[in-house]
């Protein structure tokens, strides 16, 4: 009866099934299923969804909607976890955004829910996201690292002002600092003192594993 | 007044008549319903004050049926928009086609495609350049480059703005980011000219506060105004043509309504600049099959249905980094269909690279490209001299030929468009002149503006006026902490 519904679980992500996910992830709960084993079957779940996506067999509203699957069913697993005094475990903490000034949230949402597919815990801060709010975010979560995202010529400089604001703060040797987004590139990342960018939402997600150690 | 293009037949219609009727009822019911958000407490209030239904805690006007419909009858079926030299007035609407010069974030190479910063001097020489070229009649904001080195990104559009007033006497459209429409607005009235002022949406179905007071500065100035709401479908609009075409629609009527409460009778284009989304990356898809049928319905409501003159921006861009084939054919499929649905305005001239990128070497071969277009839509002559029903008797079967004739020597350049830049050498007469391709032919082109074409000057006062303004808006972004 448990495995059933764990694959339920799974199934579901990758059926895409946005409107049942939450009903879905009660019954589960309610049925007495181990809560970390319900959470990690929505990240093989996705897990699976992203991987298509990097081979191109699965596109970016498949992607989208896989992850806000994930988004419905995982509050309420969470709440079980936190209730049974539990831990979900995961690669690193990112905290995520698009920068301030910029409101453009499709390739801040595509490497958030990859990252989120490979076990990382993702907070995600929206757009146009102010420096302070980035900086309170990574130390109230303790975050292992920061990642910005800008569309615009105009914004990406603002990436550098957060990095400012780390060091300000004597937090950046704590916390990494990934960047990306389409004006950007290596050496942009380089003169404002990133530790990592991705040129796409995959790339981003390899280069947070290596900057975190992570094979 | 610029003369631009006339078109001599009923536009093409994509949509049925009952198709174009049920996309205009459902932009109504999105209008009515579930409404347009307005981050602005002046502009709600003056929307409620002219009918509207406002929820000022989430900022959303609903606006009536009859609203829209009233305030779409009150605005103007074309305008005049006047320039610093009066040859170059334009106006926009009716059965005129005009092409706007496109823009890019930065220079690329033509022949690695890598992009860089514009310097302020490679930006005036592409403003001059764009002057020189007699498809170009009308500007956009920040252009041709949206940034350039060693201008701060909030004096950016400003600065843009000046060297358009000093390398061009065209008409120019004034930009929405913060409080540059009240230098941009000086700037244009230090030389008697006017802007087409902006108010562009943040899909779906919102306007930012910047845009808003964008529109009132302009609209308080006499300035008319150029509308827009670019979305890109599957993202901030739904991913149908039809469901785009009814958000988009309702972006756009719904500051219709604002902008004739603002000031009755101002003058408004509307543009679509709504793409696909690639499903891939999340980025545009220029030059895309969407485009083209978005661009068509569009085109068919505004101009069948509303009379209000509308703009395209889809041919604005391409996807290839390069000055190629695909930059090619993107910009001028679309940039054709746009001409066959009824398009007042097309952007064209010089963007690759989805917006990244601007060459001025590629706006010299849309100018051949844009001629070409433009000619189209005027068809052709038929009248006695034309059909030639006599010589051709006259000449008969073979051995008969026409090139010996009067008539062929005295026609032939009225009806052929000869491109500047295109190679139509025989294979030898190519080997022997150098290999050249068009992108050599429209270097050489460019070199030549360079050396001979002068921008109508303007006044030692008007260039004082002009610092003077910018020194302004520094010290105004000064004490605002943007600086």
């Amino acid at each position: 009866m448990a495995v059933d519904i764990l694959d339920e679980l799974r199934n579901m992500v990758t059926q895409f099934d946005i409107d049942n996910a939450e009903a879905m992830a009660r019954k589960a709960i309610e049925q007495g299923v181990n809560p970390l084993s319900a959470a990690e079957a929505l990240t093989v779940g996705i897990r699976e969804v992203g991987d298509k996506f990097g081979t191109g067999e699965l596109f970016l509203p498949d992607l989208v909607c896989a992850s806000e699957v994930v988004k419905n069913a995982l509050p309420v697993i969470i709440a079980e976890i936190e209730k049974q005094g539990k831990e979900l475990k995961s690669l690193g903490k990112v905290v995520i955004g698009t920068v301030f000034g910029d409101i453009h949230s499709i390739g801040k949402s595509m490497v958030a829910t990859l990252l989120f597919a490979s076990g990382f815990k993702v907070t995600d801060l929206g757009i146009n996201v102010k420096g302070e709010k980035f900086l309170n975010a990574a130390k109230e979560h303790k975050a292992d690292m920061i990642a910005m995202s800008t569309l615009l010529t105009t914004t990406m400089m603002e990436q550098r002002n957060v990095i400012e604001g780390l060091k300000k703060a004597k937090i950046r040797g704590k916390v990494k600092v990934l960047v990306g987004g389409s004006p950007i590139n290596q050496e942009f990342a380089d003169s404002i003192g990133a530790d990592g960018y991705g040129a796409t939402a995959p790339e981003g997600v390899k280069v947070a594993k290596s900057l975190l150690g992570i094979e | 007044m610029r003369r631009g293009f006339k078109r001599r037949f009923e536009p093409v219609k994509l949509l049925t008549d009952s198709q174009l009727e049920a996309i205009h009822t459902a932009t109504l019911d999105v209008l009515e319903r579930t409404g347009i958000k307005f981050e602005s407490e002046q502009a709600l209030k003056l929307l409620q004050k002219n009918g509207c239904i406002v929820d000022y805690e989430e900022k959303i006007a609903r606006i009536p049926s009859y609203v829209v419909e009233e305030y779409i009858r009150k605005t103007p079926s074309s305008f005049t928009v006047r320039a610093r030299d009066p040859e170059n007035d334009i106006r926009i609407g009716g059965n005129t086609l005009y092409f706007m010069s496109s823009a890019g974030a930065r220079y690329t190479d033509v022949e690695t495609g890598e992009v860089r910063m514009a310097t302020q001097e490679e930006n005036d020489q592409a403003v001059l350049i764009s002057d020189a070229l007699d498809t170009i009649d009308f500007f956009p904001s920040y252009t041709p480059y949206f940034e350039i080195e060693g201008v701060p990104p909030v004096m950016t559009c400003p600065t843009s703005c000046a060297s358009r007033i000093r390398f061009t006497s065209k008409v120019s459209r004034g930009a929405q980011a913060t409080d540059t429409f009240i230098f941009e607005t000086q700037l244009a009235q230090a030389v008697g000219q006017q802007l087409v002022g902006v108010c562009e949406a943040a899909a779906p179905l919102s306007y930012p506060e910047d845009a808003i007071n964008a529109a009132f500065e302009y609209t308080q100035a006499g300035f008319p105004m150029y509308i827009a709401a670019g979305s890109v479908m599957g993202g901030t609009a739904p991913v149908t043509a039809a469901g785009a075409t009814i958000s988009n629609n309702a972006e756009l009527l719904g500051v219709i309504v604002l902008i004739q409460c603002m000031k009755p009778g101002t003058g408004v284009c509307g543009n679509d600049f709504v793409t696909p989304m690639d499903m891939e990356s999340g980025g545009f898809l220029f030059g895309a099959l969407g485009v083209n049928l978005h661009q068509m319905a569009f085109n068919q409501l505004w101009s069948q249905l509303y009379k209000i003159p509308t703009v395209n921006t889809g041919a604005a861009f391409s996807n290839s980094k390069l000055i190629d084939y695909q930059s090619g054919y993107e910009k001028t499929h679309t940039a054709m269909a746009s001409a066959l649905s009824g398009a007042n305005i097309i952007v064209l001239h010089g963007g690759v690279t989805a917006e990244l990128a601007y060459n001025p070497i590629l706006s010299i071969i849309n100018d051949d490209v844009a001629n070409i277009i433009g000619r189209t839509i005027e068809g052709f002559e038929v009248n006695d001299e034309t059909m030639a029903l006599d010589l051709i008797e006259s000449v008969g079967p073979i051995p008969g030929t026409f090139l010996n004739k009067q008539h062929t020597r005295l026609n032939w350049k009225k009806e052929y468009f000869v491109p500047k830049v295109a190679d139509r050498l025989s294979y030898q007469e190519w080997l022997t002149q150098g290999r050249k391709s068009t992108i050599d032919k429209a270097r050489e082109r460019m070199e030549e503006i360079l050396s001979t074409h002068t921008p109508l000057p303007i006044t030692p006062g008007q260039d004082k006026d002009i610092d003077r303004i910018l020194e302004d808006a520094r010290n105004h972004y000064r004490k605002k902490g943007l600086l």
